[in-house]
């Protein structure tokens, strides 16, 4: 029991379905066997997410992880007493939500380098509200590469039950993206995949990855990057124990992961993957911050602004994020 | 009173692929039988044409059939044709500038405007741009292009049933351009594009980020999604429907169809070719030509 790891639980953006969804997954207890859950943040928030959800959690506050009596029956909650929801409007881009969201993060971050959590599940953000509140990054993952001090590779992986993808490029306009189709882009995804894939038990993962030309470029007939960049490159890691199967077709190689034939899909461009992954994962995508000493999960969903406080957002997404996150850091916990 | 069922031609591709396999298999299907009288196109059966083995012979005798269909599409013989695939290296190999279907029929009917169309129970999509590389789209993206696809959906979706289509345009970019911070084809061509056809009266909108419209298409949100590039179109197609859907050629001046797949050399010959993409094209076919009439 005492061997499984310790994951803080951030409640997200106290004006979006966060702290509903939150108080559906501790409530329904579904994470006690793979992670010892603490929640960090403000205890009214998660008071206010029970109400949403119309249901009760049996909680306990602390001041500190590290005082925290585990096995513990009631959810530990470290209160950081940060932010009174009762001042904030529901469903509209708050800027004090969006500070406080940072603080929230900025001190949970501390406490994973510190050794006191082993793992950071938080649920959805709202960025616009997080770039009013003074923080000012281009995305969460950057936001953590920067907290973490991070220096080296990192990106962003989405997950659902099926598979993973990794990415070559992606917040970047689709004629910036295609120039980006660099043997040392394709090389840092690849190692990034190979890495996380193995972090979550699959070895030697089995990774495909995508072309950029439709039909895989038909021999040189519609683009030629996979001829020129994209197949050397793949000879070149595979010589280096770096295996992966590709270029392959987009439009087949996700049914090919679908059908359970690769463990993880490194993608060309942005939507290439979040095309497949948004269709195929429902309420279960999951979106992780690969490549930092802190493991970062969090549901692939948004804020949802238009069901807020109606009890009916869906906990999948969530629940699924706190089961990555135990799994990926339960294979860093000795 | 028996209607008469529509004559439907079936052009067998490259006859060094699958085509002949599931052209013979979808012709005698019972459905097909049902709904019109199937006839095949394709060369003479002395002529013979080693399985998986690509050639410009095999080229030039899958461009015959699809001539000769043409030709009887124009002539009132037959009410429609459904096409099994033909090989692009092929045709390059014989010699002929087309990249496939759609252009050469373009060409042989003197169609300015033609857009590729997959056709599938729960999902269907128009293409802006086809057969290029990636690097080429955005520039592809004009204004012209745009409108111009937009009216050939809008007047051409109500012969398939769909008399006031509900159409959404997807973004080129990631997120649809995050309102111009990543890449500003959606403000500049796509935006206006579609404030520019609602005033003209066509029910479409967009552009949405291509992450999340198709699914919202296929929960009936939509009917049709025009889409930007061939595999922002067909990862989705594909997903949810793969092996049913139907390549459908709009802005043509004959009812055309097409499976949506290629020419399979891997198994050529062996007899285990699925035909019921090809079954599914001849029924649209069947369809499309009995609402003609």
């Amino acid at each position: 029991m005492s061997s499984l790891p310790i994951i803080g639980l951030m409640l997200g953006d106290p004006t979006g379905i966060g702290p509903e969804i939150s108080a559906k997954v501790l409530a329904s207890g579904a994470p006690a066997g793979v992670a010892r859950v603490v929640v960090v943040g403000d205890a009214r928030v998660l008071e206010l997410g029970m109400r949403d959800a119309r249901t009760a959690v049996s909680y306990r506050v602390y001041r500190r992880v590290d005082e925290v009596a585990w096995p513990s029956d009631a959810v530990p909650v470290v209160d950081l007493a940060n932010v009174d929801p009762a001042r904030l409007t529901r469903g509209a881009v708050s800027d004090e939500a969006g500070r406080v969201c940072g603080e929230t993060l900025e001190h949970m971050i501390r406490l994973a380098l510190g050794g006191a959590l082993d793992g950071i599940c938080f649920a959805p953000l709202n960025k616009g509200a997080l770039h009013r509140g003074g923080w000012q990054y281009p995305d969460e993952h950057q936001m953590f590469a920067k907290l973490t001090a991070h220096e080296g590779f990192f990106g962003e992986m989405n997950v659902i039950p099926e598979f993973a993808t990794f990415r070559v490029t992606s917040h970047v306009a689709l004629r910036e993206a295609v120039n980006m189709i660099t043997p040392e882009r394709i090389e840092k995804a690849l190692r990034l995949a190979h890495a996380t894939l193995r972090a979550m038990g699959c070895d030697p993962p089995r990774i495909g990855v995508a072309a950029l030309n439709p039909h895989c470029g038909e021999n040189g007939l519609f683009g030629d990057e996979e001829i020129r960049i994209i197949a050397p490159t793949l000879d070149r890691l595979r010589a280096e124990g770096v295996g992966a199967v590709g270029p392959l077709s987009s439009d087949t190689i996700f049914l090919r992961a679908k059908r359970g034939e690769f463990d993880g899909v490194v993608m060309m461009y942005h939507d290439q993957g979040q095309i497949a992954t948004k269709l195929l994962g429902f309420n279960k995508g999951v979106t992780v911050t690969a490549g930092l000493k802190t493991v970062f999960t969090t549901p692939a969903h948004g804020t949802a602004f238009d069901i807020v406080g109606q009890g009916k957002a869906d906990p999948g997404g969530l629940e699924y994020a706190l089961r990555l996150a135990a799994r990926l850091a339960a294979a860093r916990v000795v | 009173m028996t209607p008469v069922k529509p004559r439907i031609a079936i052009t067998v591709g490259d006859p060094a692929g699958i085509g002949p396999e599931i052209a013979g298999k979808a012709a005698g299907d019972p459905r097909v039988r049902e709904a019109c009288e199937p006839v095949l196109y394709g060369p003479a059966g002395d002529r013979v044409f080693a399985p998986g083995v690509l050639s410009a012979e095999a080229g030039r005798a899958a461009y015959e059939a699809i001539c000769a269909a043409v030709r009887d599409a124009q002539a009132g013989l037959v009410g429609g044709i459904a096409t099994a695939p033909v090989n692009k290296l092929a045709f390059a190999r014989a010699g002929m500038p087309w990249k496939g279907h759609t252009d050469l029929l373009a060409h042989l009917t003197d169609s300015a405007l033609v857009a590729m169309m997959f056709w599938s129970d729960p999902l269907k999509v128009i293409l802006l741009s086809v057969h290029v590389p990636l690097s080429d789209v955005p520039r592809l993206m004009t204004r012209e292009r745009t409108d111009a696809v937009i009216d050939l959906a809008a007047r051409e979706l109500p012969r398939f049933g769909l008399a006031r289509p509900r159409l959404a345009l997807a973004g080129l970019n990631p997120h649809a351009g995050e309102e111009g911070l990543i890449g500003d084809e959606e403000r500049r061509v796509l935006r206006p594009a579609v404030d520019a056809a609602r005033a003209r009266g066509v029910a479409i909108e967009g552009p949405f980020p291509a992450d999340t419209i198709f699914g919202r298409a296929a929960r009936g949100e939509f009917d049709v999604v025009i889409a930007c590039y061939h595999d922002q179109g067909l990862i989705p197609v594909k997903l949810l429907a793969f092996g049913h859907a139907v390549n459908v050629t709009l802005g043509l001046p004959i009812v055309r169809t097409s499976v949506d797949h290629g020419t399979a050399f891997d198994i050529a010959g062996q007899g285990i070719a699925d035909p019921s993409s090809l079954v599914q094209a001849t029924l649209l076919a069947a369809r499309l030509a009995a609402r003609a009439d």
